[in-house]
């Protein structure tokens, strides 16, 4: 099937009316979280998994990629009227689109944020398109060593971009891995860690652990800080940015749909990281950097064009070699292994419908959020008034509510409280959940990776680096792990953004 | 010489480590749980690794990157990087009392039911943490339960759990 074939069934696929509906109720719940401050895209998906397995692969698919790709153009409402980024993706967005705001240009700066936002979001997925179907061909190549190596360099390359001391994050990595071998040993089929609890065996449910760790963790940090927020008072109007303003942002936006796609597509990096480094390149290039800050629209179309563009790169490595690039990736992983698909080199050639349709699909999504976003943020900044008193013990119930759901059990639900209280700790002790998630869900794959790489040596741990592809990523591995013992980039590294839970 | 009571508790006070060095340390234990527990599986050898050789590998991990933390916790306390409380200023009681009345919860669903259950469990909420008036109360927790058992329940077909009268 040729590419143009491909897309048109893929199109096929996502008008049908109920992946219409599926798409648009997705980038709906997508934009909402995205302007409500304290529940990200992580927390958002793990809560509606569950409402999901009652419909189609595909329809799960395309609404739980719609919540990810909405939540990073809702972010930028908050970001831009309350100064309060609604995830972490939009944090830097508040720097020039607040100044915007409080100059009386909250208009174009909302309008611009959409606008970059729906052109990044396309041109990412037309390049999703163009490189997901020949990368997959080249994962046919890997074999368990390769899959070892690619997984370790992820988990690396996170725990790389990870605050504060590297040994918090790996320290994280660590412990997520072990979590990932509670349960069933797969290969010798014993258990493992489960204390005759019926539920272990299938191990620590990755649903649980993050609607604990950032959906109830969060709401317990929140609560003891004052829950009064002010919403920006102003008359919202001229949406549409005039060319003036077209002209100062039309090529930050590129830039940034360029820097987003590629940081987006590397295990480890993503929308957070992609949208400091575009405002930090359209500083360092712009004839006036002394003016960022104040109010610089390429300064808001940049970092929003950036974080969008980064959704579509990340789904690269999910869907191409079925490694998980973020913590988002990894629940949709955890989405697709409940719907019976692997994602991975085979899902291109033996789910054409769910590649084609999901990545189709968002091509709609995006349309469908600019005609959403533009005229409904009057609606939005309504909503951001819902004080937070309200709000979560309604964010806590949908968290008992999802946790519940998954198996019908009280100790699922357990689980999660569990870890809210854990999450809430490794908060204040300044621990990142993102490693551990993403290495709960690596675990399992890791292991079975290892051992077998360990069973076709005969017990030869170099066999690593005896395969081109494996010792390559290896190296850039070890160089990653090195990297922080030489001062100067010790430095470098101290600069990078918080990556933190959500992107 | 004896040593007072007085004493001992400085020896243990928080302040005398930071938080690192605190956090490094739990890790360390918990790393060496993990490994003994580890043990009790079959390791096999690596030509052939058996149940226990990556929760072993995960358990050693913690404890080389624990060991890491207390190295630099230590180094950064020589700095004078001391005790940061985490909870000074912050209304932490009320965090406290969401945790309680999750637990609760978790506890009250099977012999309550779901609606009953919800209901109390938001107007508790609502009428603790940061306090509302009672119609809000009131309100706010019949329509939740209500709404959230015509969506999961009715239109979702999840199977919340009923109490002895039958929702």
């Amino acid at each position: 099937m040729d590419f143009f074939q491909s897309i048109a069934m893929g199109f096929q696929v996502a008008l049908q009316p109920g992946n219409l509906f599926f798409c648009f109720i997705g980038v709906l719940i997508g934009t909402l979280v995205g302007v409500l401050p304290g529940l990200g895209p992580v927390a958002a998906i793990s809560l509606l998994l569950p409402t999901t397995f009652h419909v189609t692969p595909v329809s799960a698919i395309i609404m739980l990629a719609g919540i990810y790709y909405g939540a990073m153009y809702g972010g930028s409402t908050t970001s831009i009227l309350v100064n309060i980024p609604g995830e972490a993706a939009s944090v830097v967005t508040c720097l020039d689109g607040y100044q915007m705001a409080r100059r009386g240009r909250a208009g174009p700066a909302l309008g611009i944020a959409a606008f970059g936002s729906f052109i990044a979001g396309t041109i990412g997925v037309l390049g999703l398109m163009l490189i997901a179907p020949p990368l997959a061909e080249f994962g046919l190549k890997f074999g368990p060593p390769e899959y070892f190596s690619l997984m370790t360099l992820g988990l690396t390359i996170l725990t790389f971009l990870a605050s504060g001391p590297m040994w918090k994050a790996l320290l994280m990595a660590a412990f997520g891995l072990f979590l990932g071998c509670v349960g069933m040993d797969t290969l010798m089929g014993a258990p493992r860690f489960t204390w005759d609890i019926i539920e272990l065996s299938d191990g620590i449910g990755l649903v649980p652990v993050v609607m604990g760790l950032f959906g109830i963790s969060e709401v317990l940090l929140n609560v003891e800080r004052s829950m009064e927020r002010s919403v920006f008072e102003t008359k919202i109007r001229h949406l549409l940015p005039d060319l003036k303003d077209w002209g100062e942002s039309i090529f930050a936006i590129l830039r940034g749909t360029v820097i987003g796609f590629f940081l987006g597509v590397l295990p480890g990096g993503g929308a957070v990281i992609s949208s400091f480094v575009s405002y930090a390149v359209e500083k360092k290039i712009s004839k006036y950097p002394e003016k960022f800050g104040t109010g610089m629209i390429p300064g808001v179309a940049g970092p929003e064009a950036a974080n969008n563009a980064a959704t579509a790169g990340a789904f690269i490595p999910l869907l191409t070699l079925g490694i998980p690039a973020n913590a988002v990736m990894a629940i949709l992983l955890g989405a697709m292994m409940i719907h019976g698909m692997q994602p991975g080199p085979m899902l291109v050639k033996e789910h054409p419908d769910l590649f084609w349709g999901a990545v189709t699909s968002m091509y709609l999504g995006n349309v469908m959020l600019l005609v959403l976003n533009l005229p409904l943020i009057g609606l939005w900044v309504k909503i951001l008034k819902v004080p937070y008193p309200i709000l979560f013990p309604l964010i806590l119930l949908f968290c008992l509510i999802g946790g519940y759901s998954l198996n019908n059990s009280l100790v699922e639900v357990f689980i999660m409280v569990i870890f809210g209280l854990i999450g809430y700790l490794f908060k204040k002790f300044e621990y990142e959940g993102a490693p551990l998630v993403l290495a709960l869900v690596l675990g399992p794959m890791m292991e079975t990776a290892l051992r077998r790489s360990l069973l076709l040596s005969a017990g030869d741990p170099l066999i690593f680096l005896s395969r081109p592809i494996s010792a390559t990523l290896m190296s850039l591995s070890l160089f990653l792990l090195a990297y922080p013992l030489i001062p100067w980039f010790r430095k470098k590294r101290a600069l990078l953004p918080k990556e933190d839970k959500e992107d | 010489m004896p040593v007072t009571f007085g004493e001992v508790i400085k020896v243990v006070r928080m302040e005398r480590f930071n938080n690192d060095q605190v956090s490094a340390a739990v890790w360390f234990a918990a790393g060496i749980i993990i490994c003994l527990a580890a043990l009790r599986y079959d390791l096999g050898d690596f030509a052939s690794p058996g149940t226990g050789f990556m929760p072993l590998l995960a358990g050693l991990a913690i404890v080389f990157f624990s060991f890491l933390g207390l190295v630099h916790g230590t180094l950064r306390r020589k700095q004078g990087v001391g005790w940061k409380p985490s909870l000074r200023g912050l209304r932490w009681k009320k965090s406290l009392v969401v945790v309680a009345a999750l637990f609760a919860y978790i506890l009250l669903l099977p012999p309550l039911g779901f609606s009953l259950c919800t209901a109390l469990f938001i107007g508790f909420l609502l009428r603790t943490v940061k306090p509302q008036k009672w119609p809000v109360v009131a309100a706010g927790s019949v329509l939740t339960s209500l709404g959230s058992y015509a969506v999961f329940e009715l239109w979702l077909k999840a199977q919340l759990p009923k109490g002895p009268w039958g929702f």
